[in-house]
């Protein structure tokens, strides 16, 4: 996605590092998460409607397809004992759906389906230490698999814990989620999952026409919706929004607050690290306690 | 020359006569035009239409033999088309929502007039301007996986549709299909269901009654049913979850289903309803051809209303009752006199009297006064 490779980062971080390490260790980190100023007001975003899904898994099969892995056979995707457990997204697979039951209508139970939410104000961005994660402007979180070190703090940091790694791998392990289809969708083209879905249950559209029409949606079909939009104000908005005929908490959503969730990354982190005492203290108690062991240790051979 | 011209004159005249035909028509309609027209004065050019989904609905009728047999599905516009299009048996499925809701099951927000297809609404593409209305792919799969889905319990693309890859087709099945009638539907006498209700458990449910005796058309209560409303074959759900309200929501538009628990869940089957048993006014002879509505005019109140004809018919008398109705045409000396003076008290049910004008041994209904009709 970028063209800066792992070197070049590496070089950079080197040159800075030994020039400037006190000073950039004493500033605290600026908040990389995107601001709200520089997303546009055109972003665009997936209305998901759980009770419109029907189940079919074509996403699924579209999803790795469209990335280039080994999507199998279309028909096999109708097997629907996947739906016993629970299951989450892959690293060759970047979305999935479950299914749960549905009170009001047995016979057509829910499904959600699983992938990046592609929040406003992103976690992982804010947690990536080396800049790979970038919110774009039109709404997709994006990675730079050439800048990825592998550290994981983004799979850590992630409220909806979506980023998987590629444990398999013992060279050059990556980050892998669900991009968007941010180079599809720059051809002009769907993401992949939203081309295939037979019931449109996956609406692509400007997120804010999307929440007008989960609203009338809403409106006009009381019985149908239970009167919330997941990911409308949650931690600070996100690019995909779902609706649900049942409570989000049943449909095994995480509860969340409207605060972005960088909010808690970046205070874990930053506290962790400001202004370098934390880790000076940790030092001197480390320290202090080798000093302290050390004496006993020639005291007790004094003795003997 | 001149008889092209007349010829191409009587085509202008005859295309303008059936044009002006259709606007009468959908102007003529029964509906108000605000349920699909946003300003006052609709026109051709700027119709105003509310978008889709409107919070009514308006729809087209046609009788099933006179709809197309099968419609192939080929509209749709993607890269790579994955399945090959449906040969949709319309006229079987049009048979068969004859059922449910009719050509609104599927033909829904369709002005008066012409059968709109689908695609005038619905986008052929997905990826479009106005996104508030499902796409023509979306459309026909919601339509059709409202029935399939509970109708065969699972999602199978190639039930109706084959991969292109694959090399086979699944139109033959479809043609095959297209030569199937539904049987016609026998309409319950009545239905008595078993209910966890802890008091009472059986609920005698008179389908007779209330189509014949109360006057209710199929749709007042079977809205949007899918097929699986009888075909379902998986055991029923016994559902604590179900809430009360979804399931007592067909009865409580009439029945208060909050408080009077006992009028409907008994412990023993009911006898169907008898107004007489009930209230002590017979409704024969007079009475049983009129809905219930026609005398309970307050809304859902069936009670409170007296035994006595003046209650109703205050207002009746000699100029605009038709005595002959009863079985007797009163002769010309007795059809001039107040209803008072034979029904003693405008009291109809009682005997009739004849002592105001006549000896104490003239007495009805040893002498009547008039000719019997009946």
């Amino acid at each position: 996605m970028g063209k800066q490779t792992r070197r070049d980062f590496l070089k950079v971080t080197a040159a800075i590092g030994g020039t400037a390490a006190g000073i950039t260790a004493l500033t605290p980190k600026q908040a990389k998460a995107a601001s709200p100023e520089i997303l546009s007001e055109d972003r665009m975003g997936v209305l998901v409607d759980t009770t419109v899904c029907i189940g079919c898994r074509r996403c699924e099969w579209m999803c790795k397809k469209v990335h280039g892995y080994d999507a199998g056979d279309i028909e096999t995707y109708s097997n629907e004992e996947v739906f016993g457990r629970m299951r989450r997204p892959q690293n060759e697979g970047y979305t999935v759906l479950n299914r749960y039951d549905n009170t009001k209508n047995p016979i057509t139970p829910y499904h959600v389906k699983v992938q990046c939410m592609h929040c406003d104000r992103p976690a992982c961005v804010s947690a990536c230490i080396v800049g790979a994660f970038t919110k774009t402007e039109k709404g997709a979180v994006i990675w730079d698999t050439d800048k990825c070190i592998g550290c994981r703090y983004c799979m850590v940091a992630c409220p909806f814990q979506i980023p998987t790694f590629e444990y398999d791998k013992a060279i050059e392990p990556d980050i892998r989620k669900c991009d968007f289809c941010y180079e599809r969708t720059a051809e002009g083209l769907l993401p992949g999952c939203v081309d295939i879905c037979p019931v449109e249950a996956l609406t692509y559209g400007k997120r804010r026409d999307l929440i007008t029409i989960a609203e009338k949606r809403m409106k006009l079909y009381p019985d149908r919706y239970i009167n919330r939009i997941f990911g409308h104000t949650e931690v600070g908005g996100t690019s995909w929004m779902y609706l649900a005929g049942k409570d989000f908490s049943e449909l095994d959503f995480p509860k969340l607050s409207d605060a972005p969730a960088p909010g808690v990354s970046e205070s874990i982190q930053h506290g962790i690290f400001a202004y370098f005492v934390p880790p000076l203290a940790l030092y001197a108690l480390l320290g202090g306690i080798m000093w302290v062991t050390k004496n006993k240790e020639k005291k007790s051979g004094e003795e003997e | 020359m001149k008889k092209l011209i007349k010829h191409i004159a009587l085509i202008i005249f005859v295309s303008g006569l059936i044009n002006n035909v259709t606007a009468q028509t959908h102007s003529k309609m029964e509906f108000s035009c605000q349920t699909c027209h946003a300003c006052e004065t609709p026109t051709k050019s700027n119709p105003c239409l509310i978008p889709c989904p409107r919070e009514k609905m308006i729809t087209v009728y046609q009788l099933p033999e006179q709809s197309p047999d099968i419609i192939v599905l080929d509209k749709m516009k993607s890269r790579e088309d994955l399945y090959e299009p449906v040969q949709f048996t319309h006229r079987l499925h049009a048979e068969m929502a004859g059922m449910s809701g009719g050509c609104a099951m599927c033909h829904h927000y369709n002005p008066p007039g012409n059968v709109v297809p689908c695609s005038d609404c619905h986008s052929a593409e997905r990826k479009r301007e106005d996104i508030s209305t499902p796409d023509l792919k979306a459309a026909f799969h919601r339509q059709c996986m409202d029935c399939h889905q509970q109708w065969s319990e699972k999602v199978e693309c190639k039930s109706c549709h084959e991969l292109n890859s694959s090399g086979k087709s699944a139109f033959d099945k479809q043609r095959k299909a297209s030569e199937r009638v539904h049987p016609p539907i026998i309409e319950p006498k009545k239905l008595v269901y078993n209910t966890p209700s802890y008091e009472g458990t059986l609920v005698t449910f008179f389908h007779n009654e209330h189509t014949n005796l109360y006057k209710f058309e199929c749709v007042d209560c079977h809205q949007n049913e899918s097929c699986a409303k009888c075909h379902d074959t998986r055991p029923p759900i016994e559902d604590e979850n179900i809430l009360f309200a979804v399931k007592h929501k067909k009865c409580a538009s009439c029945h208060d289903t909050e408080n009077n628990c006992a009028s409907c869940h008994t412990n023993k089957e009911t006898a169907p309803f008898n107004h007489k048993q009930r209230t002590g006014f017979a409704l024969t002879p007079y009475h049983t051809k009129i809905n219930c509505v026609s005398c309970h005019t307050k809304a859902k109140v069936f009670s409170g209303l007296s035994n006595d004809c003046n209650s109703c018919h205050e207002s009746w008398g000699p100029e605009n009752f038709n005595h002959s109705i009863v079985g007797i045409e009163l002769s010309e000396s007795h059809i001039e006199w107040t209803c008072d003076v034979c029904h003693d008290n405008r009291n109809f049910t009682a005997k009739p009297s004849c002592n105001m004008c006549h000896d104490e041994d003239i007495t009805y209904p040893d002498y009547e006064p008039g000719e019997r009709t009946k």
